[in-house]
């Protein structure tokens, strides 16, 4: 692997996570990206954002090396194994999971190597950066080891075995060899707002070994049986790690300012709760069989949007507030140059109807397959559907979050059409008031409305919005919705049509008109497998399959998915790793199966 | 009628107190968690620590509400500014002291500069007035500590009738 200027290529990064936060591990041993102590909060390796200053954790032969990397069988513990012409050494990274009966570091990254032959020369180094490297880190000794601390934070390095520590300019590191059988281990221990707690070896090793028993355990329950089991279970592991343990919210990437094209501007703050995304993650995670998880995010759902409803904000912080500011870190060139760097997220105040319909057609899966939707909860969804039928009239900035005027998106109609099919749904099941007549009513209206100005005869598709005569991917998402009968005529016109206008071989565009921000993007990964899930349900199997197949094969060594690829160059785009392609994975399979099953 | 008015000035004080460090955790003045500290020397789980250390921190803030009345009625004068000096006397024999010296001497989970760290989780000391938590601590310590003398002498003399 070479880095650019520093900058290793997003492919070559693999995600390990807690259920707090994530950390990124490149393919030579580097750890460039941990915000801590929360998955939103400032990151203490940012080297994914600046090769210079970002702060990271390096850990690699001191020789010319091969490598190759794992994760464990179905686990977020990753493996990667380096060879030299000395020998291999084997180095298992883990968030490792708190043990909550004793006193554990509030995070906790271990760095478990082996030596697997030979004698192989190590090199490490801890170069940590609090506040994305804005604050003022302070360094010294503690009780025998290395000390970090800015405001409120604070990490500790922990070595065992791993040669003789070396302290300068605030970064601490080590050489040593390690031969064949023999085993040292690297622990950072942070903890914020509170004492730090310095672990032992012992105990490290007997939360690493924890760790390593819990996500197999977790993963091997997963409710699918198809061809793309791997995909899949990987998929859902993504998932798992994008779920905030502490509060049941679900973000929609781990990472911030990743950007959709080299160089560009492009570079969004995705560590947020959008409703759009999070429902249908719960969705995915139904159709797999995770019950608990899907549960702990329609609570937090509930309670986050007390106090906007009937009202949907777009997106929440995972503590459920609404404050998402968006501000420039000017001191961060960004990824390969790649400015400005943004965290917090201006699209909060957009309008976005349809989020209305992703979110009651997730809840109307929910009262389903759980049918655990209480009295005064279903009050509160029923007010929703009424501010549904009362403002599906509004212009509104659409599924793409778009930065130009406002209009009436053709996909933004469709999905509040599906938000009141849903409330009459969960009507007739008495789990909402029954406001039937109003909501019926008001849906066929939103249908007159699209067949009158969304449908373009000529091209026997739907278009972007009367105003924008063009077509965008997310009109697939009206065939995953069953807005049309599936098989029929117009989905498979929509299909055609964006395989036609959008599709670059396996890979599909989001649109190719103007959003309002300047600069080009890729091709949007997540709609490749709406793509695919659309062929399934309009049973297309082997077309699907076909797209299936292709798409799989994209992904990086570890099974991993960016936001975008560059459809000359594979390369990987945009936040990493985003949880709407890995959740788009899962509902392709599922759908392929499914129809498969209905055949 | 005095004790029972230093007490509840103590009861009264000691929510201040804790109230105004835990705010100083949140502003991000310091990391330093009093409760955390003072139930980890008697449990390793952080939920059982963080009740016995409430509990203990509420018993020792009436222990000390004692200590001001002894030294009230020797002299034979009570006032929240007495209160106030008393407090910043007890401020810097907590920060200086009881904190720094007593409490790693005592603690069989926290760090002394001749810890290995080997055999049991450690929590982190606190140092030179309390460094370690954040340059600030010594600061919202001083102020937490002031405002509870200042309760507790003026509950004492109000109930006392001392002026």
């Amino acid at each position: 692997m070479e880095r650019i200027e520093g900058y290793a290529p997003i492919r070559d990064y693999a995600v390990i996570g807690d259920g707090r936060t994530c950390a990124l591990v490149a393919l030579d041993g580097g750890i460039d990206w941990f915000p801590v102590p929360d998955i939103d909060s400032p990151a203490v390796f940012a080297r994914i954002l600046d090769g210079r200053k970002g702060g990271a954790f390096e850990l690699q032969p001191e020789e010319p090396f091969e490598v190759e990397r794992r994760y464990q069988d179905g686990s977020n513990v990753l493996e990667t194994t380096f060879r030299t012409a000395s020998g291999a050494v084997r180095v298992t990274d883990a968030l490792v999971l708190t043990d909550t009966s004793s006193l554990a570091p509030m995070r906790e990254l271990v760095r478990r190597l082996e030596g697997v032959s030979g004698a192989v020369p190590m090199r490490w180094r801890v170069e940590p950066r609090f506040d994305f490297a804005r604050g003022r880190t302070r360094t010294g000794t503690r009780s025998g080891r290395f000390f970090a601390s800015w405001a409120t934070d604070a990490l500790s390095v922990n070595v065992w075995d791993a040669g003789d520590v070396q302290i300068d300019d605030g970064t601490v590191s080590g050489r040593f060899e390690l031969r064949a059988g023999a085993e040292a281990l690297i622990d950072v221990a942070v903890t914020h707002r509170e004492p730090a707690v310095i672990p032992t070896r012992r105990n490290a090793e007997r939360r690493l070994e924890r760790t390593v028993r819990f996500w197999p355990e977790w993963s091997r329950h997963a409710a699918y049986e198809g061809p793309w089991r791997g995909p899949v279970v990987r998929s859902a592991l993504v998932l798992k790690l994008l779920c905030f343990a502490p509060s049941g919210a679900i973000v929609a990437a781990p990472t911030a300012s990743l950007p959709e094209w080299i160089g560009g501007g492009r570079n969004w703050d995705y560590r947020y709760s959008w409703v759009r995304d999070a429902s249908w993650t719960l969705e995915a995670l139904l159709r797999l069989g995770y019950r608990d998880e899907a549960e702990a995010y329609f609570w937090w759902f509930m309670h986050a949007t007390r106090l906007t409803q009937p009202r949907l904000q777009i997106l929440y912080r995972t503590d459920g507030s609404t404050r998402t500011v968006e501000q420039e870190l000017a001191g961060l060139r960004g990824y390969r140059g790649s400015a400005p760097v943004r965290i917090g997220n201006g699209a909060v105040d957009q309008v976005q109807l349809d989020v209305y319909g992703s979110m009651l057609d997730a809840v109307c899966r929910y009262a389903r397959e759980t049918g655990r939707v209480d009295g005064d909860t279903g009050k509160e969804i029923g007010k929703i559907a009424d501010y549904v039928a009362e403002h599906w009239r509004d212009r509104d900035s659409g599924i793409w979050e778009v930065r130009s005027i406002e209009t009436h998106f053709t996909q933004s109609k469709a999905l509040c059409w599906v938000a009141l099919d849903r409330a009459c749904s969960l009507a007739a099941d008495g789990v909402i008031p029954d406001h039937r007549d109003r909501w019926r009513r008001e849906a066929d209206e939103i249908r007159e409305f699209i067949d009158e100005n969304g449908w373009d005869a000529e091209r026997r598709s739907y278009v972007r919005a009367p105003d924008m005569p063009e077509l965008d991917a997310s009109l697939l998402t009206l065939n995953l919705l069953r807005y049309d009968e599936p098989g029929g005529a117009r989905p498979n016109g929509v299909i055609e049509a964006v395989k036609r206008e959008l599709a670059d071989g396996p890979l599909v565009y989001r649109y190719r008109g103007e959003d309002g921000v300047a600069g080009r993007e890729g091709a949007f990964l997540t709609c490749s497998f709406w793509l695919v899930d659309a062929l399934a349900r309009a049973h297309r199997i082997d077309e699907a399959c076909e797209l299936m197949d292709e798409l799989v094969a994209l992904a990086n060594d570890v099974g991993l998915y960016a936001e975008e690829m560059d459809p000359e160059t594979r390369e990987f785009l945009g936040n990493f790793p985003q949880g709407l392609t890995h959740l788009a994975l899962v509902n392709a399979a599922v759908s392929i199966e499914d129809a498969k099953a209905a055949r | 009628m005095t004790i029972w008015g230093a007490l509840a000035g103590g009861l009264v004080g000691t929510v201040v107190l804790t109230s105004g460090l835990r705010i100083a955790q949140e502003l991000g003045w310091t990391r330093m968690d009093i409760p955390l500290l003072l139930g980890t020397a008697f449990t390793e789980n952080r939920s059982r620590a963080n009740v016995v250390g409430y509990v203990l921190h509420f018993v020792n803030g009436l222990l000390f509400a004692l200590a001001y009345y002894a030294v009230f009625a020797a002299v034979g004068h009570a006032g929240w500014l007495f209160g106030l000096g008393l407090g910043f006397v007890h401020a810097l024999f907590a920060g200086g002291a009881l904190v720094t010296v007593l409490l790693p001497a005592v603690h069989p989970r926290m760090g002394t500069p001749w810890s290995d760290a080997e055999e049991t989780p450690l929590l982190e000391p606190p140092g030179f007035l309390l460094r370690n938590y954040g340059d600030q601590t010594a600061f919202g310590t001083l102020l937490a500590h002031l405002a509870y003398g200042a309760i507790v002498g003026g509950f004492a003399a109000h109930l006392a009738g001392w002026t």
